[in-house]
């Protein structure tokens, strides 16, 4: 018998290795080179794998995850997102990484507290952190500086839905009308503005992540009681009085009508400079340093009712696809994605912020590095200062981003009243949990 | 205003009327192509400012270098773009290739059962052709479904073949329009050959198919531009960037943005690559394309 | 209708038929796998619950009871409808004013070129190349909209615009090619009738009133027939401009059946939607065949 083996191991070794191919896709076209640079040094390490990248469109790259799923041609290892995961974990796409956590002993303390447990479910585990992400807002201070905004008013605004506080102190002085009369002075002509002071993004599906989260979530409103939780609470009044307050903005003059914006989004009238102030997510940082030809500032969002700034405290992760003919390579890839040396080289890319303990700070001194000063997001993830938030992680995500996102483009632009149209999608959804 | 007109055929009687229509047509016609072209030629940082202005003040071929793949994706993000690949070459390449296969193919198998239709005799003749103009009712996104489960089960997705499959033997349309032309040719000739003891493949081959060169070449662009024009079935079947037919290769570049906003000067060049074949084919072809259009409808 | 007498009937008979097989091969393996099978299979998945990746789950009925009270469904009828009615009309009217326009001034071949040539553009570059120019901010026309003095309009963002914009979008695209299709059948009516007539003594509107639009009836007919079954479907332009938004105020039909089948996955009920759209098509399609059956008496 034991010739035989030997014989056998004789030939598997005078085969001549072929390399695996893996296929990997992500969303974000910034971010590849990072990971392609991962990329380059886990097959330094791993002759015998060879990456292959896909990047597309977040909404073309979730219908090619889908229809690969379905045709037994998704990519081995997919860059995943909490409010897409449950949906494919209950379709059996998604393979559980338990076994290999607890077979190689992977230390999983390593990542930033709460991001690794949202990837759980029962006791099985269906990706590994590779990011984190906060919101925070983005501010023109060639504007701010000719309205008489200073840096120390913007990181102290606080806003309440009431009255909008400080917050909306500053946005009216950075709003300005045609013939330079701004929000706060008299003469002010809200239709025929030149400048909005703040543009909310638009409705936002079912977590506003950069739209409405933010600001509910400082009022102390919750959304799911924990991961999983079957019944989202829509139908709360704190909610309701955040987005009266942000379609107010819109009557008043100190943002765009959002039918004018659906198109183009926030961001597009922020480098228009037709907008001062707007919301966006730590992701955005990079893009911007290249794109926005003006002098620009990340800010905290403002201190909320409840005495904290607030904002979802969202994290990627990388999934190894169930219907995988390499489950051991891509185990193998997921694990260098998920360590501390793969995050590292992230890092240097200034990119996002790394799942890791500690390599937020390398990656915001990157950026310092270039010029870029990201350290509001790193006060938007700071607990004592801040209520961070994980999006919601429910099943039917899908129809659940439709009906809420419906409800609240209706009262965007102003058909039906936050508390009736929160009220009726809060009852649809919550049957479609049940 | 008809008083004075000599032509018989009323309405804008007035020539300088019928001229200005005419000519707000064109501008309505060209502006929007001219508008394309225009913002192909902007760089993307001085989209914001000067957009909307008639005229360009400083052209630069970048955009057009970015999407026929002239620049790395590093140095397209540096200058605004996603740094999304876009290979506009390989797109309108993949999508001769699929227009042509479906044309030949389909052109081919509709006017051999056109002539089925309209000269044999065979049992069931009535039912099959009935069910075949009735075909033509059913809405694509009934059988889109089962379609792709099919493709899939075939292992035919991301493949040529897969995107053409549906296309490439039968549409209604061609075998009813075919089929109409055929009943009108005479007789006369094919009798003859009858009798001198001809097959039926040598008459459709030799009297029929050549008596029937403007009904083929209508045929043939109206499949044609149907194809050309395909949108969600290759998006469903073949999204992967080797496969990508030219609408497909749009749209994904089009949804590749890091917000809301697309990269419109790379995508207008794109979108003026796209335009080329089209306009070849005006170009060389204009009097023939306008004519087999304007045949569809004589019937 | 063959020839008699030739040497074996029934054998030529037979080859006869021998041949039809060989021909209509290729053209019946094409409907019988992609047209009338997986017509079929769609019956059949509408009485099943499936996502495509679990078994399906024999429902019966409960897709089709679902559909009488779904809002998304009876929405996105009434809408391809109504999109079909802000079509046609405008595509007919256009296209028959440019016609007459094209008659009187040119015989140009380059006028008729471009005329014809948006039609030649695939749907998606069109919808593209619009949502450009009709960009609330950086758009052309809200610059020419501002310019004159009147507020910026959202088109394809505002929920009463957004449908029309669409139909706008695909009005340019189609009215060269109808306004073609019109010239052809005004240059075939015959000069005389025109002559006789206007020596009776009939005005210019009378004239175009009694011979003119009669005598286009057939290319009227033909492109009422192909371009209402065709606007009933409309998808493209929606998939690449407002994704049936805003507010479901552009979810035509095959939008929302495309929405439940591939953004939602669910399969039976996706195919339970189209069968019912292809009842409605068919329905609509004897009802016309009856009309243009009337019809055709009066017009010999």
């Amino acid at each position: 018998m034991s010739k035989w083996m030997v014989l056998c191991l004789l030939c598997l070794s005078a085969l001549p290795s072929i390399a695996v191919e893996l296929k990997y896709a992500l969303w974000d076209a910034n971010q590849l080179p990072a990971y392609q640079h991962c990329a380059k040094d886990f097959q330094a390490q791993h002759p015998d794998i060879q990456i292959k990248f896909q990047q597309l469109g977040w909404g073309d790259y979730w219908t090619a995850i889908s229809t690969g799923v379905i045709a037994g041609t998704a990519p081995d290892v997919l860059t995943n997102h909490l409010a897409k995961y449950p949906e494919l974990m209950k379709n059996g796409a998604l393979l559980d990484l338990g076994f290999y956590l607890r077979r190689d002993r992977f230390d999983v303390g390593i990542y930033e507290p709460g991001l690794f447990e949202n990837w759980s479910h029962k006791g099985e585990q269906y990706g590994l952190p590779k990011d984190w992400d906060t919101i925070g807002l983005i501010v023109n201070m060639r504007m701010a500086k000719a309205a008489g905004v200073t840096r120390e008013d913007l990181w102290g605004m606080r806003w309440n839905p009431q009255d909008g506080g400080s917050f909306e102190q500053v946005v009216r002085k950075l709003s300005q009308d045609k013939d330079g009369q701004r929000g706060h002075e008299p003469g002010f002509k809200k239709h025929r503005v030149r400048v909005y002071g703040y543009q909310n993004p638009g409705p936002g599906g079912m977590m506003g992540q950069t739209e409405w989260s933010h600001f509910a979530l400082s009022t102390g409103w919750t959304l799911q009681s924990a991961p999983w939780a079957v019944t989202l609470n829509y139908a709360d009044a704190r909610l309701a009085d955040t987005l009266s307050y942000l379609a107010s903005l819109a009557d008043k003059g100190y943002s765009a009508r959002f039918e004018l914006t659906r198109s183009l989004g926030a961001g597009a009238l922020f480098m228009a400079q037709r907008v001062a102030m707007i919301p966006e997510g730590s992701w955005m940082v990079n893009y911007f340093a290249h794109n926005a030809r003006f002098e620009h500032a990340w800010v905290p969002l403002p201190i909320g009712p409840s005495g904290l700034r607030a904002t979802l405290f969202n994290g990627l992760a990388d999934s190894i696809w169930s219907g995988t003919k390499h489950p051991e390579q891509a185990w193998a890839w997921v694990k260098y994605l998920g360590s501390a040396a793969c995050q590292k080289t992230v890092a240097t890319y200034g990119v996002v912020n790394p799942a890791v303990r500690g390599l937020a700070q390398e990656s915001r001194a990157v950026l310092m590095a270039k010029g870029v000063d990201s350290s509001a997001f790193l006060e938007m993830a700071d607990t004592r200062l801040s209520r961070l938030a994980p999006p919601p992680i429910v099943p039917r995500a899908a129809e659940i981003n439709e009906i809420v996102g419906n409800a609240i483009e209706a009262v965007l632009i102003g058909k039906l009243s936050a508390a009736e149209a929160l009220r009726r999608a809060d009852k649809k959804v919550n049957e479609l949990l049940r | 205003m008809s008083a004075s007109s000599q032509k018989p055929w009323p309405l804008l009687g007035n020539h300088v009327l019928a001229k200005t229509l005419m000519l707000l047509v064109l501008l309505v016609t060209l502006l929007p192509l001219w508008f394309a072209f225009k913002t192909a030629l902007m760089h993307p940082s001085v989209l914001f400012e000067q957009a909307s202005d008639l005229w360009l003040t400083q052209p630069t071929t970048m955009n057009f270098k970015r999407v026929l793949g002239g620049l790395s994706a590093e140095e397209s993000r540096a200058l605004g773009g996603s740094g999304a690949e876009l290979n506009i070459l390989r797109a309108l390449g993949n999508s001769l290739m699929f227009t042509a296969i479906i044309v030949v193919l389909q052109l081919s198998s509709a006017a051999m059962s056109a002539y089925a239709f309209a000269r044999l005799q065979f049992p069931g003749k009535q039912w099959l052709f009935a069910a075949f103009v009735a075909s033509m009712m059913v809405p694509g996104v009934v059988t889109f479904i089962p379609n792709f489960v099919l493709i899939r089960d075939l292992g035919l997705l991301n493949s040529m073949a897969g995107m053409v499959a549906p296309f490439c033997l039968m549409q209604g349309f061609s075998v009813f329009f075919l089929r109409q032309f055929f009943l009108s040719l005479p007789r006369e000739m094919e009798e003859a050959a009858l009798l001198e003891g001809a097959s039926y493949f040598t008459i459709f081959w030799r009297i029929i198919i050549p008596l029937s060169g403007t009904a083929l070449a209508t045929t043939a662009l109206l499949i044609g531009i149907n194809s050309w024009n395909e949108f969600f079935w290759p998006y469903l079947v073949a999204p992967e960037a080797s496969q990508q037919v030219l609408p497909v290769a749009l749209q994904t570049f089009k949804a590749q943005t890091p917000q809301g906003q697309p990269d419109w000067t790379g995508l207008m060049a794109a979108t003026c690559v796209a335009v080329v074949p089209v306009i070849m084919l005006l170009l060389l072809l204009g009097k023939q394309v306008v004519e087999s259009l304007q045949h569809t409808g004589g019937k | 209708m063959h020839p008699k007498n030739t040497q074996s009937a029934g054998a030529l008979l037979k080859s006869e038929r021998w041949y039809a097989a060989l021909f209509l091969l290729p053209a019946l393996l094409g409907f019988v796998l992609f047209h009338a099978w997986p017509m079929l299979k769609a019956m059949q998945m509408s009485f099943y619950e499936w996502n495509l990746l679990q078994a399906p789950k024999l429902i019966y009925f409960d897709n089709y009871s679902r559909l009488l009270s779904d809002e998304r469904f009876w929405n996105g009828m009434k809408l391809s409808a109504l999109y079909v009615l802000l079509n046609i009309p405008v595509q007919i009217g256009l296209g028959l004013f440019v016609a007459v326009a094209m008659d009187r001034v040119t015989r140009s071949l380059w006028v008729k070129t471009v005329v014809v040539m948006p039609y030649l553009l695939s749907n998606v570059l069109v919808a593209m190349m619009w949502l450009w120019l009709l960009d609330p901010f950086l758009g052309w026309v809200n610059e020419m909209i501002t310019l004159l003095g009147f507020e910026r309009q959202a088109f394809f963002g505002a929920e009463a615009q957004a449908l029309a914009t669409v139909a706008g979008v695909n009005i340019w695209r189609h009215v060269g090619l109808v306004s073609l299709l019109f010239l052809a059948g005004l240059q075939n009516i015959p000069k005389t009738l025109y002559q006789a007539a206007s020596l009776e003594g009939a005005g210019e509107w009378q004239l175009f009133r009694h011979i003119t639009l009669p005598l286009l009836r057939p290319v009227m007919v033909f492109v009422l027939v192909t371009s209402v079954t065709g606007s009933f479907q409309i998808f493209d332009t929606i998939a690449v401009t407002t994704k049936g938004g805003p507010l479901d105020s552009t979810n035509v039909i095959v939008h929302a059946i495309v929405q439940s089948a591939f953004s939602f996955y669910q399969m039976g009920y996706a195919s339970a939607m189209a069968v019912v759209l292809t009842l409605c098509m068919f329905a609509y399609t004897l009802l016309q065949m009856k009309i243009m059956r009337a019809s055709e008496s009066d017009l010999a």
